[in-house]
């Protein structure tokens, strides 16, 4: 699997890299106003070609460039429902610190698990290959959490069990004392 | 969901945590908001971080892949006592001791899930699916706890509703009890004095003045200190603080005049008590207890006979604070000074409160008559409340609201937590406020 | 913790004060315990006399298995009637206790227990059911018993909350309790079915679980209920049913008590675990999230350049 996600990881890196190519854009619809045009989607024109990157088809990630900002969607991988709720409550967590994550926009894209929203403001005042390396080591950091936290669960619900029938063992050995 | 199952309420302070029913008149447990867990998991969270693989003998579940080897560990985040007992599980080996709130905030939202989760089920023992919950916050709170708060108790713990009450706003609630009060306002100041700090905050309507709030570093735990020094001056055989806290709590009130107390001191030498001190290992000592009984709480008053960088008076802080309020409120703040906290306990306190400010107020109005030339001015009732419940006021207030017919219809539930995000606890509506009984 | 206690903490706190000596106080309080359970703790007539009331909401149900029996067994002296509003009453008269310490202790801890002990009936009955089902059987052959023998005895169904029940059927070969548990909550019920795999796993996998009762799980209605008016299949999967076959070597006189009270909290231990591992998994979110807060902020370039000072606190600021 891993053979696959360092492609995976380059592609999305370079294609983000590339993708940053932002710079300050005043709307044209309304005056003294600057939007991000990926969202406002008022102007066609300034638009870019959307792309996906994909490892498989529950593995994928959106980019939508323009002119002023890029929208970076993630789709995590999901293989049951363990990993759904785990990924869910996860991503909820997240945006709801989005204040403190600058980038992260409150809600996801539709059909994606979390999204950024990267601006010509953010890449003015932060280091636009460091920005790219956050959202690369999201991607491998979130995967790790999840089966993570799908192991801890699954250990937890062993001991949980196990120990809730151990006082019933002494069932047993009692009786062959008896 | 049984529709009667009565409110779980649980305050909890700096120093100590009360936990109760709604409709009791007291709370049902009250020990330390303190939290004991093994040492060296305590502070990192009960080791989450994903790179453990080179401390693997406490940290198994984190480390993922090692797993498989220790279903026995891993369990750490369940290792923890809270209360008395994490007091005693601290003194012995392999635990530390740590305080999730510090100055009225939760600092540590991991221990404090755990606190709760402990509070809820081996003490409370409740399912809270089936009860709906009244916590209680600082004044002056930022809306991101709450949010945190909402977001455990909800998501965690399922409970079926919440409401989060000011402490102050429910200090106020609980005097409705005392037989002055009449109209069951929630205008009023509140002087809130524990172990650690003292707060004097006025509330108009049930809202905080958050401007006018004004701390006092004065409270339980230096008059303590000043009864222990009084004693260590004296140089009585036991002078422990644990002693200086018998002989407080025992002994002390406050007076009206101290030159006129040590007088009487002088005149009537049965009003110095002996105090017996029995130590575990069964001797005991017998100590004096003299001028510190009136002494003590005389640092409210009297702050320079304690501190050296604090020295104003309680009174005029309290004056101060209402006279930084909005002026439409005043004359009810005025009217409806009220006392919550243990450290407010002292016979006669109110009392000596109420005369001291009362003359404070009663001198500015006369100096303002002077300044106006012949204009007499209609009087301000100024009336500090003492009541019964004034130790554990704010939980008393939230279980006294906490039985209310409506109360859960002020609650937010599970539903509309989920419907709408943690977001929704930003507002309550006002419990107690006009329009309910 | 791990396993919740049996007995209720309040109360057992609250009798050692009161019976070690502590001056008499009056008392006024109503508590909680899990599962809908309500005591009123009071001190009606005086402050040496307390009163404690207990109110079970399948009370009715229970007296029908035998409650009264067992309780009067554990409380016989102390039973008063019942406050209004409640099932069961004793009264403690403070003047006129048990002179040896051991046998208050033993008082206390029985009055902790008042929950445990109503609860206990229908187990109590249903492992008395099968001593005698089990004698029965072992006169006949498998063959030529009677219907009445190999089915077993009827279901006792105890309705303790308001969605959820236990069952419990008696046969001559074991003791089958079954009980049926909601969840409201997605999270809840996926972490359920996690947590009940497990159960039913556990005793396959490890050695020296082979002795445990088994445990099986479904969400669909069990066989042993097939006759129990009042449950209808709830397509959703929202119910789930946990059956516990407890083996003749659960059931003897010696193992009786703990395990009557060790099942008891099964319901409660495992909704309490799954709770406690969401707040596990809270607290690795929030130090992922801190962990991911660090990374972003690598990105924040350390651009203000500090005042540079000369050792005795003077700056090179350039006059302009």
């Amino acid at each position: 699997m891993s053979q696959s996600l360092r492609p995976y990881l380059q592609c999305v890196r370079s294609s983000l890299t590339a993708a940053l190519a932002i710079s300050n854009f005043a709307s044209q619809t309304s005056e003294r106003h600057n939007v991000p045009e990926i969202e406002a989607a008022s102007s066609p024109e300034l638009l870019l070609n959307p792309l996906t990157v994909s490892r498989n088809e529950n593995e994928k990630v959106l980019i939508e460039p323009s002119v002023n900002s890029v929208r970076v969607s993630i789709r995590i991988k999901q293989a049951d429902e363990i990993e759904h709720i785990l990924v869910h409550k996860l991503t909820r967590f997240l945006t709801q610190r989005a204040e403190s994550f600058f980038i992260l926009r409150r809600k996801p894209v539709k059909g994606y698990d979390i999204s950024f929203l990267i601006t010509n403001f953010h890449t003015e005042a932060m280091l636009k290959n460091k920005l790219v390396d956050f959202v690369i080591s999201f991607m491998e950091d979130v995967d790790k959490e999840i089966s993570e936290m799908k192991l801890f669960l699954n250990a937890r619900a062993r001991f949980v069990a196990e120990s809730f029938l151990t006082p019933a063992i002494s069932a047993g050995t009692d009786q062959i004392l008896c | 969901m049984a529709p009667q199952t009565p409110a779980v309420v649980m305050d909890n302070g700096t120093g100590y945590s009360k936990l109760g029913f709604a409709g009791n008149d007291s709370p049902s447990f009250v020990f330390p908001t303190a939290i004991a867990t093994r040492a060296g998991a305590g502070g990192a969270g009960a080791g989450s971080r994903p790179t453990v693989a080179n401390k693997p003998s406490f940290l198994g579940s984190g480390g993922g892949g090692s797993s498989h080897l220790s279903t026995k560990r891993g369990t750490e985040d369940l290792d923890f006592f809270i209360g008395d007992e994490a007091l005693a599980a601290a003194s012995g080996p392999g635990y530390g001791i740590n305080y999730p709130i510090r100055h009225g905030q939760i600092e540590n939202w991991d221990q404090m899930e755990r606190f709760w989760s402990n509070s809820i089920f081996k003490y409370l023992r409740v399912e809270p699916e089936d009860h709906y919950f009244l916590l209680t916050e600082p004044p002056l709170n930022p809306p991101e706890n709450r949010e945190n708060t909402a977001e455990i108790m909800f998501e965690s713990f399922n409970c079926a509703g919440l409401y989060i009450a000011v402490q102050a706003v429910l200090a106020l609630a609980a005097s409705w009890t005392s037989s002055k009060v009449t109209d069951r306002s929630l205008t009023g100041t509140v002087i809130d004095s524990g172990d650690g700090v003292t707060h004097v905050i006025p509330v108009a309507e049930g809202y905080v003045i958050g401007s006018s709030i004004k701390s006092i570093p004065i409270a339980g735990r230096d008059i303590t200190y000043f009864v222990q020094s009084l004693l260590r001056d004296r140089g009585e055989p036991d002078s422990s603080l644990k002693t200086a806290e018998r002989v407080k709590e025992e002994y002390c009130y406050v007076c009206p005049d101290i030159v006129k107390e040590f007088a009487r001191y002088d005149r009537e030498p049965d009003r110095f008590l002996q105090h017996t001190v029995t130590s575990p290992n069964g001797r005991s000592v017998t100590i004096d207890v003299g001028y510190e009984r009136f002494l003590a709480p005389e640092i409210f008053f009297n702050p320079e006979i304690y501190s050296s960088d604090f020295l104003t008076p309680l009174p005029n802080v309290v004056d101060g604070v209402i006279q930084s309020s909005p002026i439409d409120v005043r004359r009810g703040l005025y009217k409806n000074i009220v006392l919550s906290g243990g450290s407010t306990l002292y016979k006669d306190f109110g009392r000596r409160l109420q005369r001291d400010i009362r003359h404070l107020v009663e001198a500015r109005i006369r100096a303002s008559e002077a300044r106006s030339g012949g204009a007499r001015s209609g009087g301000l009732d100024v009336a500090v409340v003492t009541h019964k419940r004034q130790r554990h006021g704010p939980w008393f207030g939230g279980s006294l609201l906490g039985q209310t017919p409506e109360f859960r219809s002020y609650c937010h539930t599970k539903a509309e937590y989920d419907e709408i995000g943690p977001s929704i606890v930003r507002r309550f509506a006002l419990l107690g406020g006009p329009g309910s009984t | 913790m791990l396993l919740l206690d049996y007995e209720n903490v309040l109360i057992r706190s609250l009798l050692t004060e009161r019976f070690s000596g502590a001056p008499p106080a009056s008392l006024d309080q109503i508590v909680s315990d899990f599962d809908g359970v309500t005591f009123h703790l009071s001190t009606p007539e005086t402050k040496t006399k307390i009163l404690i009331s207990i109110n079970v909401k399948c009370f009715r149900e229970l007296v029908q298995y035998g409650a009264q029996q067992v309780l009067e067994r554990e409380y016989g002296p102390y039973i008063v009637a019942p406050e209004p509003g409640y099932d069961f009453s004793v009264l403690i008269d403070l003047e006129n206790l048990p002179d040896d310490q051991t046998a208050r202790e033993d008082l206390i801890m029985r009055l902790a227990l008042l929950k445990r002990n109503a609860m206990a009936a229908p187990f109590e009955r249903a492992f008395d059911e099968f001593a005698q089902l089990a004698e029965e059987a072992s006169r006949y052959t498998s063959e030529s018993a009677p219907a009445g023998v190999e089915e077993g005895g009827e279901v006792m169904s105890i309705h303790y909350r308001e969605e959820e029940a236990i069952y419990i059927k008696a046969s001559h070969d074991r003791v089958t309790v079954i009980f049926s548990t909601v969840f409201r909550e997605e999270t809840d019920r996926i972490f359920g079915k996690v947590f009940l795999q497990e159960f039913v796993d556990a005793r396959r996998r490890v050695l020296t679980l082979q002795n445990a009762p088994q445990v099986l799980f479904r969400n669909d209605r069990p066989l042993e209920l097939a006759g129990v008016p009042g449950l209808e299949d709830s397509g959703d999967g929202k119910i789930s049913y946990i059956t516990f076959v407890l083996f003749p070597r659960h059931l003897t006189p010696q193992r009786r008590h703990e395990n009557i009270s060790h099942i008891q909290t099964f319901r409660d231990y495992f909704h309490y675990h799954i709770k406690a591992s969401k707040a596990y998994i809270h607290t690795r979110m929030r130090k992922r999230t801190a962990d991911f807060l660090q990374v972003l902020n690598r990105a924040r370039p350390e651009n203000e350049e500090r005042e540079r000072k000369t050792a005795s606190g003077r700056t090179f600021r350039v006059q302009g």
